[in-house]
């Protein structure tokens, strides 16, 4: 057999250095980046075209958000099971209401450690730890 | 015309002596001129004449020279008693019985039978006896059996007519002060209906002043609702403000017998009702009435927030205070209901959420860069950095973190102030939570040179807390107590407990707080003399923040400082957690900052 299909990752930050750094650190987690946007609507697009095992969505985003962009992810049969990581910078917003917690399989808080953030992502996807 | 008047001008009411003298010496008067005249006056003993006249004369002077007022009124006959001598003497001189002035007899008789007191009545006769029998003494004249029978006979008449006098006299003078009493009583009367009618202006005019100052209060509170209900919510008080809050005038309100719940929020009644444990089924009127009074019923004055409904439908939120209206008696006989309109606060509240919400955001996300980004240059295998360059950085890390701290601050300030301050309560182990913040501030104490002891523990304390929120109110006590105390000095927490509380204690050998600022420690962004004259970093938030959480678990904070000596901060948190805890408001400051 040849070595296994890499996992791919959908990025999605509005701000590029926060994306950058999301990139930096999937990249240390070995995974493959299917593709780094910075909006909803490129966000969702990527998904649909699918092959992607993760979605990495920040909440605050112009045209649609990152919550709008999970519900959508979960409410087509194609996208259903994509993986979902939440990143704000609004801790409210993570942890009122349910609204992330019901949306996405985790969610991590701006600013995050890269070093943590390789970490969540291999243990989202189920990866051999190799940092 | 003239001689009226002259004599009205006179004061016949209470007549001096020689007013009373003054007939006398008028009929003195002209007896002197009969006497001198070149008529045939039978003067018989010129002695006695002269005699006559001096003692009249006397006697006037008497009448005017005594001082009556300090001998009182019943010496005043001696004047009458001496001029009834003088009339004898005169009798005597002119002819004896046969004497044309015994008339003047009459004059003093008067006055002496008209005095108050039957002893007068007694002295006028025995008088007018001896004055009318002195010329048989004197004279040793034979006398006819008629003379004798006169002598005898008249002053027994002078008798009678002397009780008859004196009788009238009394009787007059008893009308007299009956009518003087009576005419002082009117007059009293007459004052005080004066005073009284005086007393009713003033108090009308008073009640006309507090009147115009009522209306006046009345008209200016336009910006507050206020309407009056009965017992049953019946609305029987309409302010301007309810006028121009709802846009329905007073008559409307009061001729239409509308409810006061009729401008209110059906839903959020029912929802107060449930919340009493009202059933919810058939709501009438009463019960919903029952919503918006039940705890003034209690006897507490009620502040909510409801929201009114106007008659076009559009909702105001409004804040209401609630409160008896007492009558005459103090018992309630309705209630009034003042209302403010929250709408602009609302908003402005609302803006300042999303303001501080987008601050902070702002704030956090170049901070995600930089921490990130230092990261990855201190994780670096590949390439790695000197040791001089690693500790450039961890400068530049730490003071990121600082930053981000204070961004934490702020925004859970803002959160507090704004009641939005959710707990997540669980069973917390206190020990564990204070070893966990004193070997996390052990690094900042070791670099400061301050002892950072935790007392031994003494077996599991469990409360009911959020967890994240404790530890991070003992960090900032700990925090705090390390920054304020010198290098040599220590900080000792200290952990107690009794039936329905424990106790965190924060103890360091620090420069204290002066005792006129404890109070204002009760500011946000308030700092201590001390923390500023020493040049302690920080802001004001972090007992603020403390305190808040503290509040928020139904705790409390007390802070004892004394300055050179050190401070105590003691936070008391109850073992079970309180029902309805409310979320603390940010009342209170800090010393320090973070």
């Amino acid at each position: 057999m040849t070595e296994p299909e890499r996992k791919r990752v959908l990025i999605a930050d509005d701000d590029d250095d926060i994306r950058a750094l999301i990139c930096i650190a999937a990249k240390r987690a070995g995974v493959e980046i299917a593709a780094s946007v910075d909006n909803g609507r490129d966000a969702l697009a990527a998904v649909q075209k699918g092959g992607v095992d993760l979605a990495v969505l920040d909440i605050s985003m112009p045209g649609l958000n990152g919550v709008e962009v999970a519900d959508s992810i979960r409410s087509h049969e194609s996208t259903r099971r994509t993986l979902i990581l939440m990143v704000s910078a609004s801790v409210q917003l993570l942890t009122d209401h349910g609204v992330v917690a019901d949306r996405s399989d985790g969610f991590i808080i701006k600013p995050f450690s890269p070093r943590e953030l390789s970490a969540r992502i291999r243990e989202m996807l189920e990866l051999e730890g190799s940092a | 015309m003239t001689i009226d008047r002259w004599l009205r001008r006179i004061s016949f009411d209470a007549p001096t002596p020689f007013m009373k003298q003054l007939p006398a010496i008028a009929g003195f008067g002209l007896a002197l001129i009969i006497t001198v005249l070149p008529m045939r006056t039978p003067v018989t003993a010129v002695a006695y004449v002269v005699a006559a006249f001096v003692t009249v004369a006397a006697a006037s002077v008497l009448s005017v020279m005594l001082p009556w007022r300090r001998l009182g009124p019943e010496w005043s006959i001696v004047i009458p008693v001496i001029t009834l001598i003088a009339v004898g003497m005169l009798r005597l001189g002119t002819g004896g019985a046969a004497s044309p002035f015994g008339a003047l007899l009459l004059l003093p008789f008067v006055w002496i039978a008209s005095e108050e007191g039957r002893i007068n009545v007694v002295i006028a006769a025995l008088g007018t006896f001896l004055v009318l029998f002195a010329p048989v003494i004197v004279n040793h004249a034979p006398t006819s059996p008629g003379e004798l029978v006169r002598a005898f006979f008249s002053p027994l008449v002078y008798l009678i007519v002397a009780a008859v006098v004196n009788e009238i006299a009394h009787r007059v003078r008893q009308q007299l002060a009956a009518a003087e009493a009576a005419a002082a009583q009117r007059k009293m009367l007459l004052e005080q209906a004066m005073q009284a009618s005086d007393e009713l202006a003033l108090n009308e005019s008073r009640l006309k002043t507090a009147n115009r100052l009522i209306s006046s209060i009345w008209n200016a509170v336009t910006e507050q609702s206020v309407i009056g209900t009965d017992l049953n919510g019946l609305i029987d008080v309409w302010n301007p403000g309810a006028e121009k809050m709802f846009g329905l005038t007073e008559k409307q309100v009061i001729d239409a017998k509308r409810h006061v719940v009729d401008f209110h929020l059906a839903s959020e009644l029912e929802e107060r009702l449930r919340a009493m444990d009202f059933r919810t089924t058939t709501l009438s009127s009463a019960e919903d009435f029952s919503a918006l009074v039940d705890a003034v019923r209690a006897g507490y004055a009620d502040v909510r927030d409801w929201t009114y409904v106007r008659p076009d439908g559009k909702q105001i939120p409004v804040q209401v205070a609630a409160t008896p209206r007492l009558g005459e008696n103090g018992h309630r006989v309705g209630f009034i209901f003042v209302a403010t309109d929250m709408t602009q606060a609302r908003e402005f509240a609302r803006l300042k959420d999303e303001f501080v919400g987008l601050i902070s955001h702002e704030l956090r996300t170049p901070l995600s860069s930089i921490l990130g980004y230092l990261e990855l240059m201190k994780d670096d295998d590949e390439d790695p950095l000197s040791d001089e360059q690693l500790q450039y950085l961890g400068v530049a890390e730490r003071n990121a973190h600082r930053l981000l701290r204070l961004v934490g601050d702020l925004l859970f300030t803002a959160q507090v102030e704004s009641g939005r301050f959710p707990l997540t309560l669980t069973d917390v182990e206190l020990g564990t939570v204070i070893e966990a913040s004193v070997e996390s501030a052990r690094p900042v104490a070791d670099a400061a040179a301050v002892s950072l002891v935790a007392a031994p523990r003494t077996g599991d304390v469990v409360i009911e807390g959020d967890v994240l929120r404790i530890g991070q109110a003992i960090d900032n006590l700990i925090s705090n107590a390390i920054k304020f105390t010198p290098a040599g000095g220590s900080v000792t927490v200290g952990l107690k407990h009794d039936a329905d509380h424990v106790v965190i204690t924060v103890t360091d050998t620090g420069i204290g707080i002066p005792a006129v600022e404890l109070s204002q420690l009760s500011t946000r962004f308030f700092r201590a003399s001390t923390a500023t004259k020493n040049a302690v970093p920080g802001v004001g938030l972090g007992l603020t923040i403390t305190k808040a959480i503290v509040t928020a678990h139904g705790g409390g904070l007390d802070i004892a400082s004394e300055e050179g000596e050190g401070t105590t901060i003691s936070m008391r948190l109850p073992l079970k957690a309180a029902e309805q805890a409310e979320p603390a408001t940010l009342e209170l400051g800090n010393r320090t900052g973070e």
